[in-house]
């Protein structure tokens, strides 16, 4: 079945503009394996339908997704999920992972842990994200 | 590059000899077509005027207009066939039935397509064979709609919309927009105070601020740009803590809140290393950021574009 337009759930009186609640969103399905690699995404159209917002905002949602590579343009058909992407330079994945990491640390260290200690923490994360995969 | 549809040019319009009150204060604005602009502004920022000045029914004091090519105070024809314009107060003929005010409307139009008409009064339950006088302020405001649109105009203005209707015609408004831009040949300019609509339907926004334009861009942009920071440092912060172009700042000891309009990852980080702080980021809707940029003493935002 193809993915409907009542896939996103959009706000527009939030602070977050809606073509990034579209992006998150798209993202966040993909993580969750509700969206997988070949899936259409629904049409500019249905998605302004049914959330009632601007198709624009819609479609700037999408592109963004296209250039960062979420998504392939299909002529005449729409938007098509696709592989996750881990490719790239090791180099501009580990600065993505350091610039996400470095506010937690910080917040750590001002909570008065040690570096033992948030080593620890780091560590029974990796084992926690481990054992949820083994599980799937 | 297409032209924009309404090129709004150092505009200035003043109102009486002695004193002068000036409305606009020189008003610069270009808009592309396809565009579905909201205008915001407090009461008596000039809302209306601009509207008025861009359709030709007030004459500027100073600078321009050109709609659709033709300078606004000296319309053509056949640039006025293209226009659409729903006033604040709906003008029009108590003694006719609905059904006449729309026949003796579309008379004057070249090019009339009733059958959008038929299909709107329908959606919005207009009594066809009422006298007008004895309508609802809400019916008054949809016919004045309906009537707008009837010859499909290229460009579409309409100031405060929805004021008078209840929120399952404004709804009802807001989808018929909505089908509207679904042509991107279409251009939309609309004045409101409901930022909930305006965040749903346009895509960009134009603040008015004693007499100028305060923000002009994107929404989206908007909101990417201004946030409030909730700033905890380890010691109590100087009066003096200030961050450069903030919308609001206010200390209280360690902490300080913080409304800037043009943030960043970078600043955020900055904040965080030279006043070894916690930084939180909190995102504005529409309504909370047009508060911070009007309290008191607040600049106007540097970029517009």
């Amino acid at each position: 079945m193809p993915p409907s337009a009542g896939l996103f759930e959009l706000h527009p009186s939030s602070g977050i503009p809606i073509y990034r609640q579209l992006i998150d969103q798209v993202r966040a399905l993909i993580a969750g394996g509700r969206l997988v690699p070949g899936d259409m995404l629904p049409s500019v159209r249905e998605v302004a339908r049914a959330a009632e917002v601007n198709p624009m905002t819609v479609s700037k949602a999408y592109s963004r997704l296209e250039i960062e590579g979420v998504v392939e343009r299909v002529r005449g058909q729409g938007m098509r999920i696709l592989e996750p992407n881990t490719g790239g330079p090791l180099r501009e994945r580990r600065q993505e992972f350091r610039d996400l990491a470095a506010p937690a640390i910080h917040r750590a260290l001002q909570l008065g842990l040690t570096d033992q200690q948030i080593h620890k923490a780091v560590d029974q994360l990796l084992e926690e994200q481990a054992a949820r995969h083994s599980n799937d | 590059m297409t032209p924009p549809v309404v090129a709004i040019d150092a505009l200035e319009k003043s109102f009486g000899d002695y004193p002068t009150k000036r409305v606009l204060r020189g008003v610069n604005l270009s808009i592309p077509p396809g565009t579905v602009l909201g205008l915001l502004g407090q009461n008596g920022s000039g809302k209306s005027t601009l509207l008025k000045c861009s359709l030709g029914l007030l004459r500027p004091t100073a600078g321009s207009v050109t709609v659709l090519g033709d300078d606004s105070w000296n319309l053509s024809a056949g640039v006025k066939a293209r226009l659409g314009y729903v006033p604040q107060e709906a003008v029009t003929y108590p003694w006719m039935r609905v059904r006449q005010v729309i026949a003796y409307t579309a008379a004057f139009y070249p090019t009339w397509n009733q059958r959008l008409v038929d299909e709107l009064c329908q959606r919005w339950r207009l009594p066809l064979e009422e006298r007008v006088g004895p309508l609802s302020v809400g019916q008054l405001q949809s016919l004045a709609i309906v009537l707008a649109l009837g010859h499909e105009p290229e460009l579409l203005m309409l100031d405060e919309p929805v004021a008078g209707l209840d929120p399952s015609a404004r709804r009802e408004f807001l989808r018929t927009i909505l089908e509207i831009v679904d042509n991107p040949r279409r251009t939309i300019m609309f004045s409101t105070h409901i930022t909930s609509d305006l965040e749903r339907v346009a895509n960009r926004v134009a603040i008015l601020k004693d007499g100028r334009i305060a923000y002009y861009g994107e929404l989206d942009e908007l909101k990417d740009r201004v946030k409030r920071l909730r700033i905890a440092a380890a010691h109590d912060l100087p009066q003096s803590f200030k961050i450069p172009g903030a919308l609001r700042c206010e200390v209280a000891g360690a902490v300080a809140t913080v409304s800037v309009n043009d943030f960043d990852e970078q600043l955020a980080d900055h904040l965080r290393t030279a006043w070894s702080a916690d930084v939180t980021v909190h995102d504005l809707n529409l309504e909370e950021i047009f508060v911070e940029m009007h309290a008191a003493g607040s600049p106007t935002l540097a970029v517009t574009r």
